[in-house]
């Protein structure tokens, strides 16, 4: 049995902001303008183009011409391809961004809690990443709602933040619980609290998902955030759920399954560094859910003593499971974005494919395949150019235009 | 544990069993089998790549290498047909503490250590060393000491340290960093006064015969010392810092055991890798290698950011060993600005020898440093080098490791593209004329590298889609 939603609340609280973000961000973007050189373009959407000159009028690109001939007053480069999106950058926030007295704070947004004057935004753009899904850190069970913004522009969040679809994060497994313990005697810590298991975090996501569906019908169960749960369960907010290990994905999947078998809804789902996706495939593949993979590592060993194959983005392109990558906003040698995508292709990963998986996927999975995530006339200039083949460790990215605007970074002139 | 399936279980055996029996149907087969490489690159690291080349070899060397039509493959050779693939000699790695089992000594000085006594031939370590393409690797101790153990060149293939071993006693391990507990005035005060020991101990010895005292000589026999070869005369000590004079008295066997290395250090005849972790301690590190004649027979190893003292280290003509941080990143405490300066480019600039090392065994080894240093903007050749040739002469082995040229050691990679590229893997790796290693047959690598499906979860047909790996040796379907 379906309930009726108190949803206009959250629209509210969803989306006032943002609208009003992105109607400043047109009015004050404009003068970013240039124009751009490239060897080959890749373009995202599979087609490339050689020798193209690209141009951009106040952040959106205005043309596209292959086989141009230019001066050397053109910035150039061996290739050319769209700035890069990570659904999983942990850049720019501290445990201070998420509440820690409730394990459940679904009405409270990660966007009031960045710090956009944190000069990590330009060292992250530099390394080709122009778009983020920023998220709360994962210190309680449900954190929040996450926030879409460009790496660089606006130091007001209200004109930063993009409008596109919303995501309510939180996290199954060992991080919401870790720290915690039962109180001997008097309580003396924050940390004496629960949950102090796996099982524990379970409880807490599934207790709020029944109380808020409930709630219409027994008011005492409404809990602040609880319409939050409602806009999820009607599938307009889609859950974004931290999982490492095969067990959390499974956790994550019973729950969407549970709620959808009682009749509360049908969930969107998104697992968050899914580093054990690869174990059992079938789980994501059955709950029609995406993931996001965490940072290659370099001994296998990921997240919660998680295993990740190196081979598992390539797995999961077979499968037809959508996933994309993630460097966790690193911008640091080696371990960028970019490597990301170069060791999903050493994995065995298609070029094109690892392409989309760090531009086109993500940028689809917010809701915002028309505005970024590929090199389009009409789309937000948001470049970034090569120095080399894209991803290969021997490349490196020369520079990055976000919104049109190029990153200015002394960064930037490594990598 | 188990080691890769190929391992020449034949030579174990039989050496367990009999030494006999190894020698005479293990050893001689394996030291004439003939073998040919052809391989539609070779990058020889002497000369310009060779298109569709190929490699011959005996048991151990490399006889010829050249392009196809200039060289005749005998015809009881076994070849390896590889026309897509790339051959380059084995990487190279100048220094590390991997492979061995606690990288640290408590005592403060102890040259007479030897790592072989800690090399762990089964280590992972050297497993991954031939997943990555490396097949040369000086093994030192670790950092955190004054004088320490004598390093080991070995190879990453055999049961043995022995059947390990390409140079023994490749140089002994200083730090002039502090050691845990000391601060650098400490550490360069017991570094000095470890020399300082020496040249009184070999006065002592010195004046001792001259007054016809044949304690020294005593002692050597009751510890059991051999009187063989050079070591059982004397000999006037050579030395471009300190002599002592009249060391033509002493059997050179008659030195204490203990400092023995160290009279090597000061001679000129043993190599020394001085760690140095910072730029402040360079001045110190050439310093103490002058005072006391070392200074040609040194190799810094340097912590991340001692590119501030190049000039130093280039006016000394001391070659260098960078450590896994390519790129040294400092940020202005007031307005934040990071300034980021990739190393190797100033060493190549002032013309100082480097080598690159390894971030770790696995995925970021010495394929994963040399391509970064490109992306960076050092030259293929030069990336190349500081993980091959300039390792090689390093250590005093550039006519046998590093390179394909005939004499030198077979050691040779194929990867299936580029060996800097991201889409190429290792496929086959020969040591010693020996193939050692074979991607397809590696049961560890398809755990890194593919997961092990626990049994029962293989992907269901209805998924649509193929999930064998495109060379058909992937272990995808479940072993239920």
């Amino acid at each position: 049995m379906m309930r009726p939603m108190k949803t206009l609340a959250l629209a509210a609280l969803l989306a006032g902001a943002s609208d009003r973000a992105s109607a400043q961000t047109e009015a004050k973007s404009s003068g970013a303008s240039g124009s751009v050189y490239a060897d080959v373009l890749y373009t995202s959407t599979g087609k490339t183009f050689e020798n193209v000159l690209v141009t951009f009028q106040d952040g959106r690109i205005t043309t596209i011409t292959p086989g141009a001939k230019v001066d050397d007053q053109v910035p150039h480069g061996a290739a050319l391809t769209a700035g890069m999106v990570d659904l999983s950058a942990r850049v720019a926030r501290s445990e201070a961004s998420v509440e820690q007295t409730n394990e459940v704070e679904a009405s409270l947004s990660v966007a009031g809690a960045l710090d956009l004057f944190d000069p990590n935004w330009a060292r992250l753009a530099a390394t080709g990443v122009t778009t983020v899904l920023a998220s709360p850190p994962d210190r309680n069970v449900v954190g929040g709602l996450s926030a879409i913004l460009k790496t660089q522009g606006p130091t007001d969040i209200a004109e930063r933040q993009l409008t596109g679809r919303s995501f309510l994060r939180g996290a199954m497994g060992d991080a919401p619980s870790s720290g915690n313990r039962p109180a001997w005697g008097a309580p003396n810590s924050i940390y004496n609290r629960r949950p102090t298991t796996r099982m524990g975090v379970e409880w807490e996501w599934r207790k709020a998902f029944i109380d808020a569906a409930s709630a219409p019908d027994y008011p005492e169960l409404e809990f602040p955030g609880a319409d939050v749960f409602r806009a999820v369960l009607a599938g307009n907010v889609t859950l974004f759920v931290q999982a490492f290990t095969s067990i959390d994905i499974r956790t994550a999947v019973f729950l969407k399954e549970e709620m959808k078998r009682e009749g509360f809804g049908d969930i969107q789902m998104w697992i968050d560094s899914g580093a054990e996706a690869w174990k059992d495939p079938q789980l994501l593949k059955r709950s029609n859910s995406g993931v996001v993979l965490p940072p290659f590592p370099a001994d296998g060993y990921s997240g919660e003593n998680s295993f990740m194959a190196w081979d598992v983005a390539k797995q999961m392109d077979e499968l037809g499971i959508p996933f994309t990558l993630s460097a966790y906003g690193s911008f640091s040698l080696g371990s960028t974005l970019g490597d990301q995508a170069g060791r999903a292709m050493h994995g065995g990963l298609a070029f094109d494919k690892a392409l989309a998986a760090v531009t086109l996927v993500p940028a689809r999975v917010l809701g915002l395949e028309d505005r970024i995530g590929s090199v389009e006339v009409g789309k937000d200039a948001d470049l970034v150019l090569w120095s080399g083949p894209p991803f290969e460790l021997t490349s490196r990215v020369l520079a990055v235009w976000v919104s049109g605007t190029p990153v200015t970074q002394s960064s930037s002139a490594t990598r | 544990m188990k080691l890769l399936s190929n391992q020449l279980p034949l030579t174990l055996a039989a050496l367990a069993g009999s030494v006999t029996l190894a020698v005479t149907f293990a050893a001689p087969a394996v030291a004439q089998e003939k073998q040919a490489i052809k391989a539609g690159t070779i990058i020889t690291m002497d000369g310009a790549p060779i298109q569709n080349g190929v490699i011959l070899m005996d048991g151990t060397r490399v006889l010829a290498v050249g392009p196809a039509d200039q060289i005749e493959i005998p015809w009881d050779a076994e070849v390896t047909d590889a026309p897509d693939m790339v051959a380059m000699p084995g990487f190279v790695e100048a220094h590390t503490n991997s492979g061995i089992d606690r990288a640290n000594e408590t005592l403060d000085v102890t040259p007479f250590f030897d790592v072989q006594d800690s090399i762990n031939p089964v280590d992972f370590y050297f497993e991954d060393c031939l997943r990555f393409g490396i097949t040369t690797i000086n093994v030192q101790q670790g950092n955190n000491t004054v004088i320490a153990a004598m390093g080991a060149v070995v190879k990453p293939w055999g049961m043995t340290v022995d059947a390990q071993l390409v140079m023994p006693q490749s140089g002994v391990k200083m730090s002039v960093s502090p050691k845990a507990g000391k601060s650098a005035a400490t550490q360069a005060a017991t570094l000095r006064q470890a020399f300082a020991d020496l040249r009184s101990h070999l006065e002592q010895l010195v004046e001792e015969k001259r007054q016809g005292n044949d304690r020294a000589h005593r002692e050597a026999l009751a510890q059991g010392r051999d009187y063989e070869g050079e070591d059982a005369k004397g000999r006037a000590m050579t030395g471009k810092g300190w002599i002592v004079e009249g060391m033509e008295l002493v059997p050179r066997v008659e030195v204490d055991e203990k400092m023995a290395p160290l009279l090597k250090v000061v001679e000129g005849r043993l190599t020394v890798y001085m760690y140095c972790g910072a730029p402040a301690q360079v001045r110190t590190a050439l310093d103490i290698a002058k005072e006391n004649g070392f200074l040609e027979n040194m190799i810094l190893v340097l912590g991340s950011g001692c590119f501030k003292a190049a000039d130093q280290i280039a006016a000394a003509k001391v070659p260098v060993i960078l450590d896994e941080n390519l790129v040294f990143v400092e940020v202005d405490p007031i307005t934040e600005e990071e300034t980021r300066t990739f190393e190797a480019q100033v060493f190549k600039d002032k013309g100082i020898p480097f080598a690159l090392t390894s971030r770790d065994s696995g995925m970021e080894s010495l394929w994963y440093q040399a391509a970064m240093a490109v992306g960076q903007g050092l030259s293929r050749e030069d990336a190349l080098a500081a993980v091959t040739t300039v390792p090689a002469k390093l250590m005093g082995l550039e006519n046998r490791v590093g390179v394909i040229k005939p004499g030198a050691d077979a050691n040779i990679v194929l990867y299936n593209g580029d060996p800097l590229s991201v889409r190429s893997q290792v496929q086959h790796v020969f040591i010693d004329g020996q193939k050692v290693y074979d991607r397809s047959n590696d049961p560890r690598l398809k755990h890194l590298f593919e997961g092990q499906r626990p049994p029962g979860t293989a992907p269901a047909q209805d998924a649509g889609s193929n999930v064998e790996s495109s060379d058909g040796t992937g272990d995808k379907k479940d072993k239920e």
